[in-house]
């Protein structure tokens, strides 16, 4: 087994200094590792800092201390002590994350957003495009929209674009935060399918899903986030 | 259009284009920028965000060649040797400025030659660093100007007969054309309508990305250094007080005043 995520001591809190700097501890002391074709669930109640951590994991928020390696390049890289640059190259070809919003650009359409991962790593414009199409087919995202920008489009439309750009080519590490929010049943069994699919092909997954018959057909492995929140 | 990011491989990078040590800049005893130092690497683009007053116009004017900072050392690696830019004649430095770097100003009328045609606006750059055909330069400039999305037939038209949008394209497409490592831009949608501005922001993104150009943009748009920039600092009267990846320093600012500026603002 590969690990692909080594979490040592971590620990965060926010420190509000324009509310009287008030300090809000999130977790202490978390240490987990995650390994190659692993889904691990993060579970805890709602404000728990399942997503806090997801971001901590992507690189986007700071912990207060401790170390995380994500395995980059076959090698272990510290993603908190990293210079931005590097964080921006291990998200680019390692570390993916899948947001319940589409951050919407101005003037770009569903199929260049869609594209976009595919060329970044250097397929052909062609083939970029033929697996975009498809992977918006798959979504259910019907075909008038693609050529959109999805500015106008409605939630589960815009949700569907974003899976569909995480997933045309599934990264090494997948952090996944609630994807099935707004999305029908069908497109909710496509969504378990595709994470089911990356797993298969060794991505390493950790997610958030607040919908329990998707978590159960998910997860690999559960990890309580509560058990964190004490040594806070 | 296509949205493909060059990103440099971390582990070749040779060196930073641009390093920046101890830059400082005062007015009297008022101070402009004090102490600023960092490095900026090939394809990497940099935003300065802050209030105004902040020392963010003052600190682009340093490291773009414009004002001679008071204190510290502004180097280039993007030529053969490296160059220290404030240790070589004005000429030289000018001479810099026109071809291996650009500059776009906020107001277009302080980039583009406003009695010259938007052809020879654009053609001039590459007569400044040395191309003399009459006929490829009209074609570059041509080109360019699509690219801009500013139609071929009005290549001969003064920019002051173009829209602020116009102007502020026409005045990418002079920056853009000579192929510059190192772009500075201070407010480049700044006197722009919403509409327009989103026009010329998505415009900016993908040539910055599909030329792997280094650029350094001060703006005091949050949105504007979320769409366009990699890495961001933070600067309030003239000392820079948080920098880091862009998402980060917006996300979880650990900085009372910006977690202010970032407060302050709808959503980005």
């Amino acid at each position: 087994m590969t690990t692909m995520i080594r979490v040592e001591n971590v620990a965060k809190a926010f420190t509000l200094h324009n509310q009287g700097g008030v300090r809000l501890p999130v977790f202490g002391d978390v240490n987990f590792s995650v390994e190659a074709g692993e889904a691990l669930v993060l579970a805890g109640a709602s404000g728990a800092g399942k997503s806090s951590l997801l971001r901590i994991l992507y690189g986007n928020y700071r912990p207060s201390s401790g170390t995380i390696h994500i395995t980059h390049g076959g090698k272990p890289v510290d993603i908190v002590a990293a210079v931005p640059r590097t964080v921006l190259d291990i998200r680019r070809r390692t570390l993916g994350f899948v947001s319940q919003f589409l951050r919407v650009i101005p003037r770009v359409s569903a199929l260049d957003i869609v594209r976009d991962p595919l060329l970044a790593r250097g397929a052909t414009p062609e083939e970029a495009s033929e697996r975009a199409k498809a992977m918006l087919a798959r979504l259910n995202l019907p075909e008038r929209l693609w050529n959109l920008a999805p500015a106008t489009f409605s939630g589960g439309e815009q949700q569907r674009v974003n899976i569909a750009r995480s997933f045309v080519d599934p990264s090494a590490i997948m952090l996944i935060d609630e994807p099935t929010a707004s999305l029908d049943a069908a497109n909710r069994d496509v969504v378990v399918e595709l994470i089911a699919e990356a797993r298969g092909k060794g991505s390493a997954i950790v997610g958030i899903f607040h919908d329990e018959a998707v978590r159960e057909r998910v997860a690999t492995r559960y990890l309580d986030i509560t058990d964190f929140r004490k040594a806070s | 259009m296509t949205l493909h990011a060059t990103f440099p491989d971390t582990a070749l990078d040779p060196a930073p284009l641009l390093s920046v040590a101890g830059v400082s800049r005062f007015y009297g005893e008022r101070i402009g920028c004090k102490d600023v130092s960092f490095d900026l690497w090939p394809g990497e683009v940099l935003g300065v965000v802050g209030e105004s007053g902040s020392g963010k116009s003052t600190l682009l004017r340093c490291l773009a060649g414009i004002d001679r900072p008071d204190a510290g050392e502004v180097l280039f690696r993007g030529l053969d040797t490296p160059l220290d830019i404030y240790s070589v004649p004005e000429q030289e430095r000018r001479k810099l400025m026109r071809t291996a770097w650009g500059i776009v100003h906020q107001n277009p009328r302080d980039g583009l030659r406003m009695d010259v045609s938007a052809g020879g606006n654009v053609g001039e750059r590459l007569m400044d660093r040395g191309d003399r055909h009459y006929g490829q330069i009209r074609e570059r400039a041509l080109d360019w100007l699509s690219r801009v999305e500013i139609s071929g037939t009005r290549i001969d038209d003064r920019p002051r007969q173009f829209s602020g949008g116009m102007q502020q394209r026409l005045q990418i497409a002079r920056v853009l054309v000579s192929e510059p490592r190192l772009v500075f831009m201070d407010e480049p949608t700044g006197g722009l309508d919403v509409s327009v501005q989103a026009k010329l922001l998505d415009l900016l993104r993908v040539l910055v990305r599909d030329l792997g150009l280094a650029a350094i943009i001060v703006t005091h748009d949050l949105a504007v250094a979320r769409l366009l920039t990699d890495r961001l600092m933070v600067m309030k009267d003239g000392h820079v007080i948080e920098q880091g990846l862009t998402d980060q320093v917006l996300d979880d600012p650990h900085h009372a005043y910006t977690q202010l500026l970032t407060s302050a603002v709808l959503s980005v």
